[in-house]
């Protein structure tokens, strides 16, 4: 009792300052991340600093999510956590601040690419459609609300 | 209710605390945090060259016993400057025929995905290296980024590099424009100047490092990564003149992988004496994430195409001597990273298995084969310590 109420603070906690700056996300974190969610579906939208592409594609998802309220959506960003700062910086300026939001810490960030989606070749952006009933789809490049449409579908 | 709440406040004091050990994990040097770029090369006596950098200096060091340790080291640009350190953004090396040490790296500028291409260079042994110039004669504030260096059998030195002064004028006047345009240019009197900028191609990929290698001619032939259509992301050939001889750019490969984003995966190439062009590159077309070799016949597609490499690889080097022939690789798992190798007797026709040469738990910057007398190593360095790395079964 006493744990789950304590995740389930943590998890309020959470939410609560999901605008701020992007929490860690170690090896350890991955199989939470990417577990099917208790209901819908979870998109964990990959994006870097230096990807042009990639702000297009979160902008997209989260307006894909605004229609759809059974979407949940992550935002994981694959520079280091130390980059935190530039990263809600990017976030902000976007718009794109109040989506729950992770950035790497690990040695080897291919290792954390690897447990996240071990097909995909770290090339960015990369969206997981992870479902309740524990399928997933992953697709790279910027998607637009019809590519959303079906790949969440 | 008492309890409830103490709960409550003990359950907020153990997210903090949850929150301090990541916070102070941001403190540890983790990926890109501790930049691991590097290049190497052997010069003709067998000294061992590497660069890298150390906070915002670009280092050039020189082993005299194959990377065990280093007799010489010396920071290029005494006045520190932001270095793009990283994966396809490494700091690059290249060596003239009189002994002369060139180095280029990519430097950030403020905005988002902004650089200027830098470049030093050194008359006496690394002893000393020039202030750090820029090569490029257009300084606007926008991307000048991911250099390659190389030197041609004339001694001049040839730089490439991805470039978005084109888009900047295609946005300013409504048109379209994918990715970002390649440049070069060069430098003809031992990297004192350089001659103005040339367009090699328009709508090529903004994030994939470029090949260069040196021809049998002597040329220095360019493989990199552009766009065809409606973001296919293949990769053309060109050999870039010094001077202003036409300039011919081919597509090479002909995966069709569409993305519209970035792949973070450049090719890699090397000409053998007889003018073979062997050519490694990525692609994910269809989804499935493949290293490829083949033999280049810009315009035409490639011959003796083999899958290198799926799922978890990535950043493939290629060497040639004679008919033997090696590709180095990473191989990615939850154990971290392993050095793959395989290999080539008879030209590229046909390859060995794939082997671990070596492995890392942390990081490591992409592997660079060297070769000397006819043998090849991996230069790496695991967790930013540099070591070579033998390719020969013991």
């Amino acid at each position: 009792m006493k744990y789950w109420l304590t995740a389930f603070i943590c998890l309020f906690a959470a939410a609560a300052t999901s605008a701020a700056e992007p929490t860690v996300l170690t090896p350890a974190d991955t199989k939470a991340l990417i577990a099917p969610p208790g209901r819908g579906v979870r998109i964990v939208a990959l994006w870097s600093l230096d990807c042009a592409y990639c702000e297009e594609n979160l902008a997209a998802l989260l307006a894909f999510q605004r229609s759809h309220a059974d979407v949940e959506l992550v935002f994981v960003a694959t520079d280091p956590i130390g980059e935190k700062a530039a990263l809600e910086a990017r976030l902000k300026a976007a718009k794109l601040d109040a989506v729950p939001s992770r950035a790497y810490a690990d040695a080897t960030p291919e290792r954390l690419n690897f447990l996240i989606d071990p097909t995909w070749g770290g090339e960015t952006p990369r969206t997981l459609a992870i479902k309740a009933d524990g399928t997933r789809e992953a697709v790279s490049g910027a998607l637009d609300a019809g590519r959303i449409a079906t790949l969440v579908d | 209710m008492r309890p409830f709440l103490a709960l409550v406040f003990a359950s907020i004091f153990s997210c903090a605390s949850m929150a301090q050990t990541h916070d102070g994990m941001a403190g540890m040097a983790m990926g890109h945090e501790a930049p691991l770029g590097f290049d190497a090369t052997f010069d003709a006596t067998g000294h061992l060259w590497v660069v890298d950098t150390v906070g915002e200096h670009v280092r050039a060091r020189r082993s005299d016993d194959m990377g065990r340790s280093f007799a010489m080291s010396t920071i290029v640009n005494p006045t520190g400057e932001p270095i793009y350190a990283e994966g396809e953004n490494r700091p690059k090396l290249a060596l003239g025929p009189k002994d002369e040490l060139y180095v280029s790296w990519s430097q950030p500028r403020k905005l988002p995905w902004t650089g200027f291409v830098r470049f030093s260079r050194s008359l006496d042994g690394g002893a000393h290296f020039d202030a750090p110039m820029t090569v490029h004669a257009d300084r606007a504030e926008i991307t000048h980024r991911f250099d390659s260096l190389a030197v041609d059998g004339k001694g001049n030195v040839v730089v490439a590099w991805i470039d978005k002064r084109d888009v900047e004028a295609a946005k300013a006047s409504g048109k379209p424009y994918l990715g970002a345009a390649t440049y070069y240019s060069w430098s003809n009197d031992r990297g004192a100047t350089f001659a103005h900028e040339r367009k090699i191609v328009d709508e090529s990929c903004e994030c994939c490092r470029i090949a260069l290698a040196r021809a049998p001619d002597g040329t220095i032939d360019a493989f990199f990564r552009a766009i065809y259509g409606d973001n296919i992301r293949d990769h053309a050939f060109a050999n870039l003149p010094v001077g202003k001889d036409m300039l011919k750019v081919e597509r090479a490969t002909f995966t069709q992988w569409h993305i519209e984003g970035c792949p973070h995966h450049g090719p890699s190439l090397a000409i053998d004496a007889a003018g073979t062009r062997h050519a490694v590159w990525f692609s994910a077309a269809d989804g499935k994430a493949t290293i490829w070799y083949g033999q280049l016949h810009p315009g035409d597609k490639p011959t003796h195409l083999a899958t290198v490499a799926a799922a978890g690889a990535s950043h493939a080097d290629i060497a040639v001597d004679g008919k033997h022939v090696w590709i180095a690789y990473h191989q990615v798992s939850a154990k971290g990273l392993e050095l793959m190798l395989r290999e080539s007797s008879d030209g590229g026709t046909t390859f060995t298995e794939a082997r671990a040469i070596a492995h890392v738990d942390g990081g490591s910057g992409w592997p660079k084969l060297l070769l000397w007398r006819h043998r090849a190593f991996v230069g790496w360095n695991p967790d930013g310590h540099f070591r070579l790395v033998p390719t020969e079964l013991l």
